[in-house]
């Protein structure tokens, strides 16, 4: 078995990890509901990578995510950061053990748990207290009417990534930064971040509760590390990758670098664009340099973007956003899981499985070593025979990637592509066969293709849990097909109620594509911090950045850019 | 006002205005933390959002748990969180004289005097209260016996105020005992070579000093021992897993069997390093019946963990980083990075291993060690706070203990360092000082006496009456503290109350550079976001 650890730093990874653990957390209950969906039940993944087992104090197994996640103090709602499996709280003490004098209580408003952590909270006890059949017939009925409440609660009031999330937690997985409050000051740039990590003892704590999860995997294959680089975040994350590349030398880290379309609108002045292009470049490039595979997410406007063509999301709201990224992330994941069944034998469920050090090594290990790759995918994939040219598969992926050049020709390009849950003509799940044949053909015909391209198929498409936010489109049916005419009724946006799950498909390719990406970040170091006489120069000496460091941070941007284009070396070399 | 014209939202307060900002903020500030000091304070249970309970009377951990927005004492937290890292101690007694400083210097100023008066006799009131600092100290000294009584004093000082007496009592042999022992002469002491390990088992009481190492984790294998006797410890840190090769290498395979190969000539590899260490356990295991365990900073995995089993080694992955260096101080021998080189000279021993279980937690202790220069102190306790108070209380006992042996001195305590101070001031320094700097040196020996009025208060007493006592005792020549019971002058000497002297002298320099720049403040600008929250 071949564990992986996930790692998810700052408020909009978090986000995004709330999502996406709620699937899998939805993926385990299908699979173990007698009423399911029978394709939930063999789903041929093995859930064990992501999960580890234990047993509380009281000696009750549990079954929790490998995670370590890292935020603000009090970004945790009304969850206690010793998760909820392993410590019921204790009600406050009316006096203390361990000092004789006065005690003064300070009692900070207790967070309210909203609708779905209530009803989350009531299942628990009515699962602990043995149920009588009369009654449950009628609770479900209840419920029914609840759910809808929820679903509204939700999409009106999510403050903190806790509030949808429906996943218990091992006490050593959530970690709040000792003293950094959240809003407590302006937590956006690289510079402002920079001592949080060897601060006390955080980095330690850090470093440890990592520790915790690793020591207990037999062979790990990989750390799923997803950081918010939109602020503070990002120099937190960049000294936890340096630790952890230090420490576990041959374990390959894949690093999302994530940000929510809010983080785009606070550039008003010329001043703070400035500032948030330097910040940009000096990230993407610390943070690129401790990782084997970085892979920049986040559009600035997600909502009115390609992707969203089935989609009503409103940008603003991280939990609409976060769960789109959430779903990508999934998709990509999948292959690391995969039960490989041997070489002979052809699954009819799974094919292409892959493990971390595989994916890297087929993206970033080859002839070209290029570490940046770009995330493309669809939500929800239309049918594999979509009857519109336009709407065929491969031609409906979309950039997650911000800043990239389209309708590139790259001879040299590579991909990974993951296509589960797909319908084939007349409406029902294409076989994993299907598909491959389908791809095939479509690359065959393709005026351009890549060098190389791995494919990965599940039959199980994404389960929508009912903490998914209402996103869809009312172009999407039921199992996520596309309908040819709208739903008519009903709200213009469709949730879990309606919807149950999607066929998705996602993919990571190594290309040129990624130039521009690269390009700006370059430039605005030139032109704002390294130029004689630019006008950042004093802001990056005040994160700690002198001129000889800015000039080693530009080399290795444009090393990155000679990768993948050996003729810009002209353009650099005026500079 | 030059400012409204380039920014319309730019807010300005005046001078007066500022500078009562300013001193109500310190005011605000030494309120908060005022009922913490001292062995008679509040302590304070801070209930989170979520429920979490934080217990404290760490002046340092209150600062940092609340969410601070006033910008003046931010400032002062700040350098109050500075004293801490530097020294350890004396946060709460930073706050109150800084706060008393501005309480004292607001009655001057609303009579109209300049602050630029009053900081120059602060300044000149500091160094002269450095200097009666460096007469007023007990010299302690250290060489190669330490006087364990002192440290144990100064330790007992200042766990006193943060746990219940018997405990307190019971962590001060620990400490001191700890710091004895990780103690190398000629040397620094390095407190990260004590580890601090908690449990939540039983009770506070069964804290103690594990003259040894304990770890965090088991063996994890099912067939290795759970505790041995006589053992030799193998310090490693050596890949002992299966590990592609670095990626970026880039390897291309023409055939399915030249893979094969290819991960069989790996695995090999590793099964090479478990032989040499196997051989190893043979070699100083034969004819005798004593174990072998192997303690390695990198991964072990299933088919080497078997290897090892077989052999009858109890082997341990993933040690911390920190516990290589421990476990060489405490065991003896010394960390090999490879296996090509191994002699039984590289092995450390210890004559008890065993582990703990405790739900899904295990526990090695590593026992009976010759010698050690590193230990465990091991924390007991029914819940998650109290745990958390207790390591607190641990971390600033290890820091008042190491402060005494690299000060070589200590300062009497129970408020005798502050009265004298202010006596001295007083009575001799302000005479010697021209014009109206007089007025700053007195606000400043009247802040002194913060310290013992705030004890007296939290003690219930009456601080003038303390007051007058104490300066009355000083005045016919005796060095006096306060008894917190009775409120009568007592002996800090005889009583066995000491505190640190890197402390004081800390408070001494950092209060007076703060409460100076505040009060020289002369506008407040709000006009950036940055002051504010951002909404």
């Amino acid at each position: 078995m071949r564990e992986i650890v996930t790692i998810q730093v700052g408020g909009f990874a978090n986000f995004i990890g709330s999502h996406f653990w709620n699937f899998q957390d939805e993926l385990l209950g299908l699979a173990g509901d007698p009423n399911g969906d029978p394709i939930f039940k063999n789903q041929h993944l093995d859930m064990d990578v992501l999960y580890r087992t234990g047993e509380t104090l009281q000696g009750i197994a549990t079954y929790t995510p490998r995670l370590v996640s890292v935020n603000f103090q009090g970004s945790l709602g009304s969850m206690s950061s010793h998760g909820t499996l392993y410590d019921h709280n204790p009600p406050v003490p009316s006096h203390v053990v361990t000092w004789p004098g006065n005690v003064s209580t300070h009692l900070s408003e207790p967070h309210k748990k909203n609708l779905f952590l209530q009803s989350l909270y009531e299942e628990e006890q009515e699962n602990l207290a043995p149920m009588d059949g009369i009654n449950s017939g009628k609770n479900d009925c209840e419920s029914e009417i609840q759910d809808k409440d929820i679903v509204e609660s939700l999409e009106n009031g999510v403050q903190f990534w806790t509030d949808f999330s429906k996943v218990h937690y091992h006490p050593q997985s959530l970690y709040e930064l000792n003293g950094l409050w959240m809003d407590a000051q302006d937590f956006n740039n690289y510079g402002i971040g920079m001592d949080v990590f060897s601060e006390g003892l955080r980095g330690e704590e850090m470093n440890e509760r990592l520790r915790f999860f690793v020591e207990e995997c037999d062979h790990i294959q990989g750390i799923q590390f997803v950081v918010d680089d939109s602020g503070g975040f990002s120099s937190v994350a960049a000294d936890f990758l340096e630790n952890i590349a230090d420490e576990y030398t041959n374990t390959p880290i894949l690093l999302y670098t994530v940000r929510g379309p809010e983080s785009y609108m606070n550039r008003r002045s010329r001043r703070q664009t400035m500032a948030s292009d330097l910040h940009d470049a000096i990230s993407f490039s610390r943070l690129s340099s401790f990782c084997k595979l970085i892979v920049p997410i986040g559009l600035p406007l997600l909502g009115r973007s390609k992707v969203s063509s089935y989609l009503c999301l409103e940008d603003e709201k991280p939990y609409h956003c976060s769960a789109v990224y959430a779903a990508a992330l999934h998709s990509i994941s999948l292959p690391f899981r995969m039960e490989t069944l041997g070489p002979a034998m052809d699954s009819c469920y799974v094919s292409g499985a892959v493990d971390v050090y595989g994916l890297i090594q087929m993206l970033a290990g080859q002839a070209r070593q290029n570490i940046v790759a770009t995330l493309d995918a669809v939500m929800p994939a239309p049918s594999l025979t979509g009857k519109q040219v336009e709407q065929s598969l491969l031609g409906s992926l979309h950039p997650f990637t911000p800043e990239i050049a389209e309708d590139v020709e790259d001879l040299q390009e590579v991909e990974s592509l993951t296509i589960h849950g797909a319908f084939g003509s007349g409406g029902y799940r294409a076989s994993v066969s299907e598909v491959e044949d389908t791809v095939h053909a479509a690359y065959e015909n393709a005026t351009t293709k890549p060098l190389f391209s791995h494919l990965s198929v599940a039959h199980c498409p994404l389960p929508i849990p009912l903490p998914f936010p209402s996103i869809f489109g009312n172009l999407v049916g039921q199992h996520g097909e596309l309908l040819g005419s709208p739903v008519m009724g009903g709200r213009p946006s469709r949730g879990s109620l309606d919807v149950h799950s999607i066929p998705m498909a996602a993919r990571l390719r190594s290309t040129t594509a990624i130039l521009p990406f690269l390009e700006n970040r370059l430039g605005n170091l030139q032109r704002f911090g390294i130029a004689r006489g630019a006008s950042g120069t004093e802001l990056l000496r005040s994160w700690g950045f002198a001129k000889d460091e800015l000039e080693d941070t530009a080399e290795r941007l444009s090393k990155m850019i000679m990768t993948l284009d050996p003729h810009s070396q002209s353009s650099s070399d005026s500079d | 006002m030059s400012l409204r014209v380039l920014n319309p939202n730019a807010e300005v307060l005046n001078k007066s205005a500022a500078l009562h900002m300013n001193i109500n903020a310190a005011k605000g500030l030494q309120d908060v933390l005022k009922t913490n000091l001292g062995p008679k304070g509040t302590i304070k249970m801070l209930v989170g959002g979520a429920g979490d309970i934080k217990l404290t009377k760490d002046g340092n951990t209150l600062l940092k748990e609340m969410q601070i927005q006033n910008p003046t004492a931010i400032m002062i937290a700040r350098t109050a969180v500075a004293q801490d890292d530097t020294s350890g101690d004396g946060t709460t007694s930073t706050v109150l004289f800084i706060g008393e400083l501005m309480k004292q210097s607001e009655r001057y100023i609303d009579e109209g005097m300049h602050p630029r008066v009053l900081v120059d006799g602060f300044e000149i009131a500091k160094r002269a209260t450095l200097q009666f600092l460096e007469k007023f100290k007990t010299p302690v000294v250290m060489g190669d016996e330490p006087d364990k009584e002192i440290l144990k004093m100064v330790a007992r000082t200042t766990l006193r105020t943060k746990l219940y007496e018997a405990m307190a009592d019971q962590l001060t042999d620990i400490v001191v005992n700890a710091v004895l022992c990780i103690r190398k002469p000629e040397e620094g002491i390095d407190l990260f070579m004590v580890e601090i390990m908690h449990m939540r088992h039983k009770f506070d009481v069964d804290t103690r000093l594990v003259e040894g190492l304990v770890l965090d984790h088991g063996s994890r294998h099912p067939d290795m021992k759970r505790r041995a006797e006589n053992c030799y410890i193998l310090t490693s840190n050596v890949s002992l897993e299966y590990d592609k090769s670095e990626i970026n290498a880039g390897f291309f395979y023409s055939s399915a069997e030249q893979r094969e190969a290819m991960v069989a000539a790996e695995r090999r590899q590793v099964d090479e390093r478990v032989k040499k260490i196997i051989e190893l356990k043979n070699k100083v295991c034969s004819g005798n019946d004593n174990n072998f365990v192997v303690i390695n900073q990198k991964g072990i995995d299933p088919p080497s963990l078997d290897l090892l089993a077989r052999a009858g080694i109890i082997a341990l992955r993933r040690a911390k980083r920190r516990n290589m260096e421990r476990l060489v101080l405490a065991c003896g021998g010394e960390a090999v990075n490879s296996v090509d080189d191994l002699t039984p000279d590289c092995l450390g021993w210890a004559g008890l291993v065993y582990e703990h279980i405790l739900g899904e937690e295990k526990y090695t202790f590593v026992e009976n060690v010759k010698n050690p220069h590193s230990c465990t102190i091991l924390i007991k306790g029914p819940n998650d706070h109290t745990i958390a108070q207790i390591k607190d209380a641990v971390r600033d006992g290890l820091r008042s203990v190491k402060n005494t042996m690299e000060d070589e001195s200590v300062v009497l305590g129970a408020g005798a360092f502050e009265v004298a101070a202010r006596q001295y001031l007083v009575n001799e320094v302000k005479k010697t000082v021209q014009g109206r700097a007089q007025l700053g040196v007195e606000a400043f020996a009247d802040a002194l006496l913060v310290v013992p009025k705030t004890l007296a208060e939290n003690s219930g007493l009456d601080t003038q009456d303390v007051i007058i006592a104490l300066t009355g005792e000083h005045d016919r020549g005796n060095v006096v503290g306060l008894n917190q019971h009775t409120g009568e002058p007592i002996d800090p000497h005889m009583e066995g109350i000491f505190d640190n002297y890197s402390v004081k002298r800390q408070i001494i320099n950092s209060g007076p550079v703060i409460a100076s720049q505040l009060l020289l403040v002369d506008e407040v600008i709000r006009a950036g976001r940055n002051m504010r929250k951002p909404n």
